[in-house]
């Protein structure tokens, strides 16, 4: 028994060992950074200002100017109506690709692996790419359109339709992510569930309703979440596209903080910004952490 | 969705028609710059597009003579240099969560999820002030610690649960052989684990090189990275979009090749947390 006991006694040593490094290091390079944001962000910081980054006279000064920033409060919208439109337009048109590619063959299961690539391309590239087929000179789409004798707004630039156009680019660069999901989850689905309901006399619509989105709907779900989470960072669209406008149109929360930071020197009222934005993500991913072990415990 | 359902059959000619569309629909933009870039300015601009062209690597090469290959080297380096400091540092430290099974295991996990969804602009704000203090702005350095901050939680996420997969029977017995566990990590498990650290490897690459917004912040000239590089073309240099798609088709094509080889491990690694961004 005894050497049991050392054995543990080594596994311990070797598992300190291992752990130490990396949480240093992840401290040092996350966690700090984290703190030091939290910091200047009950600061009046401004780089031309160099004494200001330690002004703490009015540490609730930026908090209580955010509710009254009409710029801040319509960047959450913005964020809003980006998220719920590109989650929902991603969930749908993924399952429905999923559903589509649900099959046994060697072609459609060579032909899945091209329907990512949208979601592995360098996000610059995917914003390269629309900002292509946005501009109307070289874009053929345009050109397409003109010979319908369609003419078309520039997109990026109209009040009604640059949102719009970030949407329809993020939800193409982004449908592959939950068509992987949710066709993983299909693949998971026993045979024998749609066999019996087909011999009941089920039609394929029936089918699809009661055992098949019973099936996939936590994935939907789940991978609804990581989308949302992951949508806040959408920057290189709107960086590209349109820098935020026409006017304030398109400027989400994260690119107001940017704004606010790197353009108008800004730095406390920027940290402030983002750590509001900071604790939105902690509180959805703590969401999707908390239903992921939901299911584990009911699977 | 006729025909959607979890009924296995071999594709129908139906079927494989609307794949076939889709796919084509989907890719169009991105098969649009990629053809660009084979095309002079003169024929960029030429409406309707002509069907057959002769292709030209006029773009490629003006591109090569440029400071494009600098940028492209930069972005060489910090991804491959952060991804090994992200390996070396989170293999030992997942393979020892993965066989620790005390209280706090939990709460770590979150934490690290947590890294890997904060929103970039989070960290850059922190790391731009102090690069500027400490004069890390503008060098490879200074991007390869940034990427180590969301390279080291992907590995820990990612390899536990290839750790998970090794039976502790044969650690036992080579235990109980009086063997060190120093050596029977690094002889015995990391071999039986090697197709995962090599997706976790390509999937860290991928991150690090597909950032734009870190290196758009903390580098100017220096040590620019090959997608900043292609945005530069669009704002000092006038509009070259020969260049342009030339240089977004170089920027895009390690991550093609690379992500299709680990098309398997895409799920997991991207769940962890997208770092586009």
């Amino acid at each position: 028994m005894s050497g049991n006991g050392l054995a543990d006694a080594a596994r311990r040593r070797f598992n300190i060992l291992a752990l130490t490094p990396s949480l240093i290091v992840l401290f040092a390079i996350a966690g700090l950074p984290a703190i030091y944001l939290v910091v200047t962000s009950l600061t009046p910081f401004q780089l031309i200002n160099p004494g200001s980054s330690t002004d703490f006279s009015s540490p609730m000064r930026n908090y209580s100017l955010l509710p009254g920033d009409p710029r801040f409060v319509n960047s959450l919208w913005v964020q809003a109506k980006l998220s719920f439109w590109g989650v929902l337009f991603q969930v749908l048109l993924g399952m429905g690709l999923a559903l589509l590619l649900h099959t046994q063959s060697r072609i459609v299961e060579f032909a899945r692996t091209f329907f990512l690539i949208p979601m592995v391309l360098p996000p610059i590239v995917v914003a390269v790419i629309w900002k292509l087929i946005y501009t109307p000179d070289i874009s053929p789409l345009y050109y397409a359109a003109s010979l319908l004798n369609i003419t078309m707004p520039s997109l990026t630039s109209s009040v009604d339709f640059a949102l719009t156009a970030i949407i329809i680019a993020d939800t193409w660069e982004w449908m592959p992510f939950t068509f992987l999901m949710v066709l993983a989850a299909l693949q998971t689905i026993p045979d024998e569930f749609s066999e019996a309901a087909l011999v009941d006399g089920a039609s394929r619509l029936q089918i699809f309703y009661y055992v098949t989105l019973p099936f996939i709907t936590p994935v939907l779900i789940i991978s609804g979440m990581f989308r949302l989470i992951d949508s806040v960072k959408a920057f290189p669209l709107i960086f590209l596209l349109t820098s935020g406008g026409p006017g304030s149109v398109t400027e989400v929360t994260n690119y107001y903080a940017y704004l606010l930071a790197f353009d108008f020197n800004e730095i406390g009222y920027s940290s402030s910004v983002t750590v509001v934005l900071l604790l939105l993500v902690v509180a959805v991913s703590f969401g999707v952490v908390w239903m992921g072990r939901r299911r584990e415990v009911m699977s | 969705m006729s025909g959607g359902g979890p009924i296995r059959h071999s594709a129908s000619w139906g079927r494989l028609v609307a794949i076939f569309v889709t796919l084509l629909v989907l890719l169009s933009p991105f098969l649009w710059l990629l053809q660009m870039s084979f095309k002079s300015n003169e024929l960029i601009l030429q409406f309707p597009p002509p069907l057959v062209f002769t292709p030209t690597l006029q773009n490629y090469t003006s591109l090569w003579q440029g400071a494009f290959p600098a940028s492209f080297v930069n972005s060489l380096m910090s991804a491959s240099l952060s991804t090994a400091l992200a390996l070396v540092l989170g293999i030992p430290a997942a393979y020892a969560l993965s066989r620790w099974a005390g209280r706090g295991k939990h709460a770590l996990g979150f934490a690290i999820l947590v890294t890997r969804m904060a929103p970039p602009i989070a960290f850059t704000i922190p790391f731009f002030l102090f690069y500027r203090y400490v004069g890390l702005l503008d060098t490879v350095t200074g991007l390869v610690l940034v990427y180590t901050s969301f390279n080291l939680p992907l590995v820990i996420w990612m390899m536990q649960p290839f750790f998970d997969t090794v039976p502790p029977s044969l650690e036992e017995a080579a235990l109980v052989d009086g063997a060190p566990i120093r050596v029977i990590f690094l002889e015995i498990v990391l071999p039986m684990v090697a197709p995962g650290i090599a997706a976790t490897a390509i999937l860290c690459f991928l991150y690090a090189w597909n950032d734009f917004f870190f290196a758009l912040i903390l580098t100017r000239t220096n040590a620019r990275t090959a997608p900043v590089a292609v945005v530069n073309f669009m704002n000092y240099e006038g509009w070259e979009w020969g260049k342009i798609a030339a240089g977004g088709s170089l920027v895009m094509a390690p991550v093609l090749i690379f992500s299709l080889a680990v098309r398997r491990y895409l799920v997991s690694g991207l769940t962890a947390g997208a770092v586009k961004g």
